[in-house]
């Protein structure tokens, strides 16, 4: 890395190609939104624009047909009753003038990844005369909505609970080159939008709390029983709400030198009130750590929220707020929602700040946001502890509530269980894929989440942890409100290390290959010479005096069994206290070391010091004389499952 | 209803060879599987880093390849540690997963119990189903202590009515899962429709335990039942449920004072051995030794429970019939 290199500045403001002005009336009874928005959007690339698509995220839950229905995955669209169908109807596309032209017989749906001509997530809007470079225009969209029950997706209603998200017809993103991103919402996907202000009245029920993106303004009572709460926010690419009278709403501030101050608005469902401080500790946590390790935070306020019971809606960001989750009993070893809290909060730092696109990179976001997450946990917390939950049932996701049941003892350390599915899926597809092209939904949360996080963490391995900082620091300050891709990431490894990296991110992003490296020896106590030996017969050796130390033959050979190859380091202990250390390049198969009539060799390790956090197997990176230990663990742990099973046996005498 | 707990714990401990024979049949059942799994771990980390790990502690990123790549033994892992074994035991019972999987519903997400495990269930309880006979003309006998011969004789004598009492139990412990399942399903319902996750744990719980209750129920009968089989030498079993039946629902708040009394020794005794297992690190062969003769120590007292139980409903039958 060169001795002294500059970061990048920071941009004050982002390019503001799209800024919304929008009014929105909720009705709690139906279940539905009326809407009005005003869009000023400039045409930032280099050819005319004769059309505008838009997204309209709800329509994926408005039949079985949508691209997101006919997906697998915890957040795909599911119909039991009528209450889980939602949609986005435009009722009137204005271009604004004068004169103002009517856009809306034009309006059409399109197949936009041209799998599934059902789907009506993406609708095309033509306009009466291109739009030159540098010039913009002015939309007025009316739309109605209706509201998908919450129990599925991200957005919807559960009892008196709103979460309002993807809620208004979005503009796509135009790339330099005047194509559009304006993908299909499919059931794995998540988002893509460009930067801009945005103006928001939402007018609901007096009683509601209302959280959202941006600062409040106004609250301004209405005659018929409502309010409206005007809310404001620059630079940011998208808008989010959430209503409910239970909220309970608690505010600190976050201060910290080298830091700009941020408001934390906590709205808390009343039975976890006891969490309060444990939300509030977490996401200051995360503006601490990630502003250290990429650039502090610039908004004025974030909001955190706690969901409803049974809502789909927790564990998810949004520009300057975001959603935790929780259980009614959270004992802190679990790190629960410590865990959900600082990754939601760290979105902030990427989707939110330099917003690369979720459709067709998600480990970008996420990858990376999963490694910070790791980090910043690690760092403050530790590892956490294993526990499972009983007799609660189940939530949205299938996951297990109930009675929290620790195991004593058991640790849940960084990367271990991203390891556990790297074996599982990562043979299945390369990392760099569109997120719904994956084979499985496993392997999109794998390729999104955890071998991103290993990959980033490996490399910080190789680079140490301040070349690594200084990496994020770059890339976070370049391409705050640009839309980096993994090119740009790759291209910011490059330039701060002063190396091509390309080496390792063609092995770990653009290939579905595996890392694992192990260790092994084969020793036997030197041989006395029986044979031909410098062309002279020899029965037996001139035996040993006594006490002297025994001599070794040894051969201890370093394996590369994944076809990733990786520099690693390698160290051979030696009975008496020598120690051998080397670094392996790992290209070929193995790398073996010949010793004749030496010491005992005690220890053989390869990555000794655990840098290649992709290895999927490190239980084979350390080879140990054998000295009974293997014998003790065994009969121990065996113990302890005799235990298990006769209790278990014991149990079944309560039948029959 | 004290005077039936004394007696039974009294005739427990007057039948300790009996409790020692009873454990020496559990050992040996859950040894067929501990004994492979003790082979394989000790293959699996000869020469390994993680041995030592394991010897400190639990090393849980070697479990979790270990646990992944072994067909044998993937109920082994950390869930069984501290208060977690009866948690988990208590989840499969409610499951239907006991006896191997008779009871357990098709659509029912995998319990983690490999068939092996269950396997040896219903084995077990075939083998006490064997031994009931000569447990309960042991704990019939006044005094005296255990004699092999004996408890022989009966084991046979009576095994015809008590595997069929069994057989019956199990036939009524498969309608309560059919009855379940509506239930359950109507309370997953609600849970999932409540407003507060306080209410949703509640219905939650409340399925689980009814569940639970009417499984115990059934346990208390057969327990009558059998306890009539060798008091009154019935050979009919259903008879003998029916008369069971009778005496339980005309004393309801006696026998349930009775089995929750011994319920709650068992609650006591589980607190008491996860405080005691919590205080004891296990690292060499001594601590080792000492963590198994907690172990069986638990389990000799679990059985003793049981012996104590039949014992009191041997005593209620012969005091009030």
């Amino acid at each position: 890395m060169p001795a002294a290199y500059p970061l990048p500045a920071v941009p004050e403001r982002s390019p503001r190609i799209a800024s919304y002005t929008i009014a929105a009336r909720l009705d709690e009874g139906e279940h539905a939104l009326l809407g009005r928005l005003l869009l000023e959007w400039r045409n930032t690339s280099e050819t005319a624009v004769a059309e505008l698509p838009f997204h309209l995220y709800w329509n994926a839950f408005r039949n079985n047909l949508s691209s997101s229905a006919r997906g697998d995955g915890p957040r795909a669209a599911r119909f039991r009753m009528d209450r889980d169908f939602g949609e986005t109807r435009p009722t009137r596309v204005t271009l604004v003038g004068p004169p103002d032209v009517d856009l809306t017989p034009g309006l059409r749906y399109v197949d936009a990844d041209g799998d599934n001509p059902d789907d009506r997530t993406v609708a095309i809007v033509p306009l009466p005369r291109p739009i030159p470079p540098g010039e913009g225009a002015r939309l007025r969209i009316e739309w109605t909505s209706r509201i998908p029950y919450g129990a599925v997706g991200r957005a919807g209603w559960i009892h008196d609970y709103f979460f309002v998200v993807q809620w208004f017809p979005k503009v796509g993103v135009l790339m330099k080159d005047g194509t559009w991103k304006a993908h299909a919402f499919h059931s794995t996907t998540e988002f893509f939008s460009d930067y801009g202000n945005y103006d928001v009245r939402l007018t609901v029920p007096e009683r509601y709390v209302v959280g959202a993106t941006g600062r409040q303004t106004d609250s301004t009572p209405n005659a018929d029983g409502t309010k409206t709460l005007r809310f404001v926010q620059e630079d940011v690419h998208d808008f989010a709400w959430t209503a409910c009278p239970r909220f309970l709403e608690r505010r600190t501030r976050f201060e910290s030198a080298g830091y700009p101050p941020v408001e934390i608005r906590l709205l808390l469902m009343p039975e976890h009130a006891s969490l309060e401080q444990r939300y509030l500790d977490a996401t200051a946590l995360a503006l601490r750590a990630y502003g250290a390790w990429s650039t502090p935070y610039p908004y004025f306020q974030v909001t955190v929220v706690d969901p409803a019971w049974y809502s789909a809606s927790g564990g998810m960001e949004y520009p300057t707020l975001f959603t935790g989750g929780a259980h009614l009993w959270s004992p802190p070893d679990l790190l629960s929602p410590e865990g959900v809290t600082v990754h939601e909060a760290g979105h902030q730092f990427w989707y939110g700040l330099v917003a690369n696109d979720e459709f067709e990179e998600a480990w970008l976001d996420e990858g990376i946001n999963q490694y910070f997450e790791d980090r910043t946990l690690d760092l403050a917390y530790g590892p956490a502890a294993f526990g499972v939950r009983y007799f609660g049932g189940k939530d949205q996701r299938d996951r297990r509530r109930g009675i929290p049941v620790i195991a004593p003892g058991v640790f849940t350390r960084r990367g271990d269980e991203d390891r556990r599915d790297l074996r599982r899926y990562g043979r299945q597809d390369p990392l760099v894929r569109r997120a719904w092209e994956y084979q499985t939904k496993d392997s999109y949360y794998l390729n999104a989440y955890s071998k991103p996080a290993l990959v980033f963490a490996t490399l910080e391995g190789l680079l140490g942890a301040d070349v690594m900082d200084r990496v994020w620091r770059t890339y976070a300050r370049r391409f705050r409100f640009a839309h980096p891709t993994s090119a740009d990431l790759i291209a910011t490894v490059n330039e701060v290390t002063g190396q091509d990296w390309g080496w390792f991110f063609d092995q770990t992003f653009h290939s579905s290959a595996l890392c694992d490296y192990a260790a092994s020896v084969k020793q036997e106590e030197s041989r006395v010479p029986r044979g031909f030996v410098d062309d002279r017969f020899v029965s037996l050796a001139a035996p040993k005096p006594e006490g002297a130390p025994k001599a070794w033959d040894a051969e201890v050979t370093f394996e590369r069994r994944g076809e990733v190859r990786l520099p690693v380091d390698v160290r051979i202990e030696f009975e008496g206290g020598r120690i051998l250390h080397d670094t392996w390049d790992g290209r070929d198969t193995f790398k073996r070391y010949a010793f004749r009539a030496g010491a005992k060799v005690r220890r053989a390790m390869v990555d000794a010091e655990g840098k290649l956090a992709l290895d999927v197997d490190r239980s084979n990176n350390v080879w140990r004389d054998e000295d009974g230990i293997a014998r003790r663990a065994a009969l121990k742990w065996s113990a302890r499952y005799l235990f298990w099973l006769q209790t278990l046996l014991e149990l079944h005498t309560v039948l029959g | 209803m004290i005077e039936a707990l004394r007696a039974g714990v009294q005739a427990a401990w007057r039948l300790r060879a009996l409790v020692a024979l009873l454990l020496a049949s559990n050992l040996a059942a859950a040894g067929l599987l501990a004994v492979p799994l003790a082979l394989v771990l000790e293959r699996d980390l000869t020469s390994r880093g993680a041995a030592p790990h394991l010897v400190e502690g639990f090393d849980y990123d070697w479990w979790l390849r270990f646990s992944n790549d072994c067909d044998f033994g993937t109920s082994f892992g950390p869930e069984m540690l501290g208060a977690g074994f009866a948690f988990r035991n208590v989840d499969l019972l409610l499951r239907g997963e006991l006896p191997g999987r008779l009871f357990s519903n098709e659509d029912a997400a995998p319990s983690g119990a490999e068939p092996l495990v269950l396997g040896l269930g219903a084995a077990y309880l075939l083998l006490q189903a064997t031994l009931a006979g000569g447990i309960l003309a042991a704990l019939r006998a006044p005094r005296g202590g255990f004699a092999l011969r004996a408890f022989a004789h009966a084991c046979g004598l009576y095994l015809g009515p008590i595997a069929r009492v069994t057989l019956l139990a199990l036939a009524l412990d498969a309608f309560v899962f059919l009855l379940d399942l509506p239930l359950a399903a109507w309370c997953d319902s609600r849970a999932r429709e409540s407003l507060t996750e306080a209410t949703a744990l509640a219905w939650s719980f409340g399925r689980h335990a009814a569940l639970l209750a009417a499984l115990l129920a059934v346990h208390v009968l057969s327990g009558y039942a059998k306890a009539l089989v060798v008091l009154e030498d019935r050979r009919s079993a259903s008879l003998a449920l029916l008369s069971a039946l009778g005496f339980v629902l005309g004393r309801v708040r006696l026998v349930a004072g009775h089995f929750l009394a011994i319920g709650l020794l068992g609650l006591a005794l589980l607190a008491t051995f996860v405080a005691a297992d919590g205080l004891l690190p296990v690292t060499g062969y001594r601590t080792q030794l000492l963590a198994f003769a907690l172990m069986q120590s638990f389990v000799a007292l679990r059985i003793a429970l049981r012996l104590a139980l039949a014992g009191g409903q041997l005593h209620l039958l012969r005091r009030l019939r």
